[in-house]
């Protein structure tokens, strides 16, 4: 529910013109001082609430197995070991598997989504209505409402467990953003520049690669990272497609830990935190074109 | 193929170059989303046996035996419940954090970044979290509500909230607003910081309070942010599944189902009830999608 | 003319990229034997006992399967195991997708007899070997009189208490009728403020806990005549008075969303008077390493006016699935993994019983689960050779929670009709 929420079409329109104007100056007086301080404890406050579960789960991943069921805030001690221990319980193969699926499906959409996105957004041709409501509508579902149709069509292709399924199901999903968000920055773009490119004896193609891929970098990485977020915390997907523990992605492999005649909560934790962190530090690196790139579009 | 061949080579590679270009595209929607649809309603029509053996053709026996289930009415309804108070409640509150967010204060950025965290992180792990911050002997969230005052004593039924179906399913609207609310809030943000700073300047002048200038001026403002905010958020909380599966499995009994999860729990012995529950459960979609295009004018935003 | 060597070149990626997408479905299908050199490879798909990668089954079999090819080098076993959560999910999935193991291990065995995929019993097993199995539970491996499924592992219930926190609360003795284990639970939990009874009837193993407590009021899953009998007077007279003991405060609260592991592990840390267990719970206290070995007690479960002389059994049973032509490797594996030997090793890792006899009659000198293996004799199991038994288990396991805080007779009526649905 969080990462997949992919903007509306409409939030990412413009993004890149948006991008552009970000910092402009605002001509509000410096409110007094005291107002900011309630202001910025308030922020704090809510802020906190929001990082709290994770710190909690920092926390718990911590704790020697003995102290699991202490009712205490904190540990009394803190076992490291439970991080390095994690590593012999086969959760190596699980992050390999993740970072294949996330990354391969990324690529895929890098492939799929670009040339897609750059002709509609330089070209109107027949059919192009039709495609971009095509586009639209699939953004509007997820793989939960079909589990059922895509655990029978991989089924019948005789990819279950394959990580390869994965990849195609979390590309095909979240490939609509992608040709959206790309969409509007290559839209932003000057033509001048392309014909430009093109006189000078570029192909089209040469001209996407030379002159519009690299000014619609921003965009392109932000499309890429939200579509990795998406792809590395897909659950249900994994969950009714994998069927040995060593094809399965972290969302599935950390459920092993709940196991038939215990939970071995300090192990799930120290797992979720590894799965958590990167995605964590990678959403603060497009958290500005996250703001720029909802911006304008949504409030025409 | 053929037909195309007949055409003179010049308006042959016109017609086919946005194939070109947007083939790959195509195949990938046809190939992971418009089949998974065709594969759901074939085995809506099927018979399994609970051990996934394949019996034969089902008829539509498998959509009578679902809306004659007692338990299909109770779960349908309770799946509205849900998505209206998830995302009445995540627009509230992000309007009020997306509002504080937007001021000016020391280490705005810092705080914004924390905002991100229920976002980034997989809601599984958010879900499990949760449960375990509600465990009735040692949860940390039970410790606190203790400390407040709010709870008498850890281990009682009071402190087990997810053991009552209501308590439970009150929890979990409250962990699908929490996760909903970063996005909506970027989105609310986005919305305020597009809103010309003259429009404020003017209301000021007029010496409107801050409420009225919210009221009349900001809020209207907003509303496409927070129509497109909406929207989105009926959709994911729809297909919201880790949240319920991770802390109640939709019990005790059926009674914190979801649609969306009674499709799953159906899967284990119903197979074919189970593919009728999620043609119902896309009905519901393509219903919201409708309304989606409608509202959101979306010809305007292709043109 | 460029462009239509620029859309050439995308046509041709597009082209690839429907390679990738179906390229794959072409794996090789890995159970498949080749029989042609006279090399057989049989897939075996067990359940996964072990709590970590330190015990897991997959070793168990592994070994198994490799001291097998040794003595038959032209027969490989395949093995997998998979987790008890998983497992009938993930089997599912197999046979929708047909492709099935040769044996399975760990679930129940009816559905595939009715499927007819399903070897006899006499096919796949030596007679002498067929006639070790423990008679009980070989009975319950029966369809029409005929054996199908194959008893692998067993284990009997009992109760588990807590001899320290008995002491704090004043009580001298294990309880043995229903009135006194209500008292003492309630004793439990006044004096020491921990909980009394452990009630596990959330859905991961309700079937269980429910049967112990039918059993001690006369009642039981099914009639004498082998029918489903869920909601009989008894088995609702039995809710009502666990209404009134988990109302009392003597039981955890909401026993309805309450699971096995989750108490289990409570009653290992000390934090509950009583539960019933396994032998399985044993491993689990040592683990947590707060009750030593004389700070509990193992006793016969109470029933409402004497203890049970029936408790409940179960077995976990090996079913051999045909797929043709690997009915003679299936039969020498199975003759192979059948000996004692494996069947110790087995029940010493997981702390289980055999289901042969000839090994439970060198187990029945073990002190620490005697007990438990004096019971199997009698023991009462569940009606797993009901075709529809997984679907009644599924809504038993859901459901009957509930009558916790329901209407104890409209819950289990709700699942007496669903069991006798298919019927």
């Amino acid at each position: 529910m969080a990462a997949t929420s992919a903007p509306a079409p409409a939030a990412a329109r413009t993004a890149a013109a948006a991008a552009a104007r970000t910092g402009r100056p605002r001509a509000r007086r410096n409110p007094p001082r005291p107002r900011t301080m309630i202001i910025a404890a308030a922020a704090y406050v809510v802020a906190l609430i929001f990082l709290l579960p994770y710190v909690e789960m920092a926390l718990t991943a911590l704790r020697p197995p003995r102290e699991l069921l202490d009712a205490g805030y904190l540990p009394r001690h803190y076992a490291w070991s439970n991080f390095s221990s994690l590593w012999s319980t086969g959760i190596g193969s699980n992050l390999r598997v993740s970072l294949t699926v996330a990354g391969g499906a990324t690529a895929l959409v890098l492939l799929v989504a670009t040339p897609a996105a750059y002709y509609t957004a330089r070209r109107r041709f027949r059919g192009r209505t039709a495609f971009l409501l095509l586009v639209l509508v699939t953004q509007m579902f997820q793989p939960t409402a079909l589990v059922v149709g895509i655990f029978g069509q991989f089924n019948q292709l005789g990819m279950i467990d394959d990580p390869t399924a994965l990849i195609l199901v979390n590309a095909g999903f979240n490939m609509a953003f992608a040709i959206w968000i790309l969409n509007a920055y290559f839209g932003a773009i000057p033509r001048e520049l392309e014909e430009a490119a093109l006189v000078d004896g570029c192909t089209r193609l040469g001209a996407m690669f030379r002159v519009i891929i690299p000014l619609a970098l921003p965009g392109i990485v932000t499309a890429l990272i939200f579509t990795f977020i998406a792809a590395w915390n897909e659950f249900i997907v994994a969950l009714t497609l994998t069927s040995t523990p060593a094809n399965e992605p972290l969302t599935v492999g950390l459920n092993n830990f709940i196991g038939a005649y215990s939970v071995d909560w300090q192990h799930l934790f120290a797992g979720s935190v590894i799965a958590t962190i990167p995605v964590i530090v990678l959403f603060a690196l497009i958290e500005r074109k996250v703001v720029s790139g909802l911006t304008a579009g949504s409030v025409k | 193929m053929s037909s195309l061949s007949n055409l003179p080579p010049r308006r042959l590679g016109r017609a086919a170059a946005p194939l070109g270009w947007l083939g790959p595209a195509i195949a990938l929607i046809g190939f992971a989303v418009l089949w998974p649809v065709y594969e759901m309603f074939r085995i809506s029509f099927q018979h399994y046996s609970p051990d996934g053996f394949l019996l034969g053709s089902a008829g539509f026996r498998n959509y009578t035996k679902l809306f004659q289930d007692p338990n299909f009415g109770p779960i349908m309804l309770r799946s509205l419940l849900w998505v209206g108070a998830v995302v009445g409640l995540t627009m509230l509150v992000s309007l009020g954090v997306a509002q504080l967010f937007n001021q000016r204060f020391p280490g705005r950025r810092v705080a914004r970044w924390a905002l991100i965290a229920p976002w980034a992180a997989s809601v599984m792990m958010t879900a499990i979290i949760f449960r375990w911050m509600l465990d009735p002997n040692t949860g940390a969230l039970n410790l606190l509500l203790r400390d407040l005052g709010l709870l008498s004593k850890l281990g009682t039924s009071q402190a087990d909230w997810l053991g009552r179906p209501d308590a439970a399913f009150a929890w979990m609207i409250a962990v699908a607003v929490f996760v909903s609310v970063p996005f909506s809030t970027y989105t609310i943000l986005a919305g305020l910081q597009t809103v010309p700073a003259e429009v404020y300047e003017a209301a000021e002048i007029d010496g409107a309070s801050p409420s009225r200038t919210y009221l009349a001026v900001t809020l209207p403002l907003l509303r496409p942010a927070i129509l497109v905010a909406t929207l989105i958020n009926v959709m994911n909380v729809f297909n919201s599944f880790p949240i319920i599966w991770e802390m109640t499995r939709g019990g005790p009994g059926y009674e914190t189902n979801t649609s969306t999860v009674y499709m799953f729990n159906l899967k284990q012995n119903f197979i074919g009830q189970s593919a009728s529950m999620s043609v119902v459960n896309f009905a519901v979609i393509v219903a919201m999608v409708l309304v989606f295009l409608r509202v959101s004018n979306w010809k305007k935003e292709v043109a | 003319m460029k462009q239509r060597l620029a859309a050439a070149a995308v046509l041709g990626l597009s082209a690839t990229l429907a390679l990738t997408a179906c390229g794959s479905s072409s794996k090789p299908s890995s159970s498949s034997g080749g029989s042609t050199s006279g090399a057989v490879a049989i897939k075996l798909v067990a359940a996964d006992y072990g709590t970590g990668p330190a015990n897991s089954s997959q070793t168990y079999w592994q070994h198994v399967a490799d001291a097998f090819h040794q003595a038959n080098p032209n027969i490989t076993v395949q093995v997998q195991t998979i987790d008890w959560n998983d497992l009938s999910s993930k089997v599912q999935t197999m046979i929708q997708n047909k492709q099935y193991p040769d044996i399975l291990e760990g679930l129940t065995y009816a559905q595939y007899v009715q499927d007819g995929i399903a070897y006899k019993a006499s096919d796949v097993l030596d007679a002498a070997a067929l006639s070790n199995i423990n008679p009980i539970f070989a009975k319950a491996g029966e369809v029409n009189g005929t054996e199908y499924g194959i008893p692998w592992t067993t284990s009997s219930r009992a109760m588990f208490y807590n001899k320290k926190l008995f002491t704090r609360a004043g009580i001298s003795s294990p309880p043995t009728t229903w009135d006194q284990l209500k008292a003492d639970a309630k004793a439990v939990a006044q004096k020491t403020g921990k909980t009394g009874f452990g009630l596990p009837l959330g859905s991961e193993e309700a079937q269980a806990e429910s049967l112990l407590w039918f059993l001690g009021n006369g009642g039981g899953l099914t009639d004498a005549s082998g029918k489903y009998a869920i909601n009989s007077a008894q088995n609702i007279a039995t809710y009502q008075y666990l209404q009134g003991l988990a109302k009392s405060g003597a039981t955890e609260p909401d026993p309805a969303t309450k699971n096995r592991t989750d108490l289990w592990q409570q009653f290992a840390q000390g934090d509950i008077g009583m539960i019933n267990g396994s032998p399985a719970l044993i491993p689990i206290i040592q683990k947590a390493g707060v009750l030593q070995s004389s700070g509990y007690g193992v006793v016969a479960v109470p029933g409402k006016t004497g203890p049970l002389t029936s408790t409940v059994g179960v077995a976990d049973y090996v079913v051999a699935l045909d797929k043709g032509d690997h009915r003679a490797a299936v039969k020498s594996f199975l003759d192979f993994a059948y000996s004692d030997q494996n069947q110790l090793a087995f029940d010493n890792e997981y702390d289980l019983l055999p289901a042969t006899t000839s090994a439970t009659n060198s187990m029945s000198g073990n002190p620490q689960f005697a007990g438990f293996v004096k019971n199997l004799g009698t023991a009462t199991l569940y009606p797993s050779s009901q075709a529809d038994w997984s679907t009644v288990l599924t809504a038993i396991q859901k459901q009957i929670g509930t009558a916790i805080t329901g209407d104890p007779r409209n819950v289990l009526d709700q699942i007496q009709q669903s069991a006798t649905a298919g019927q």
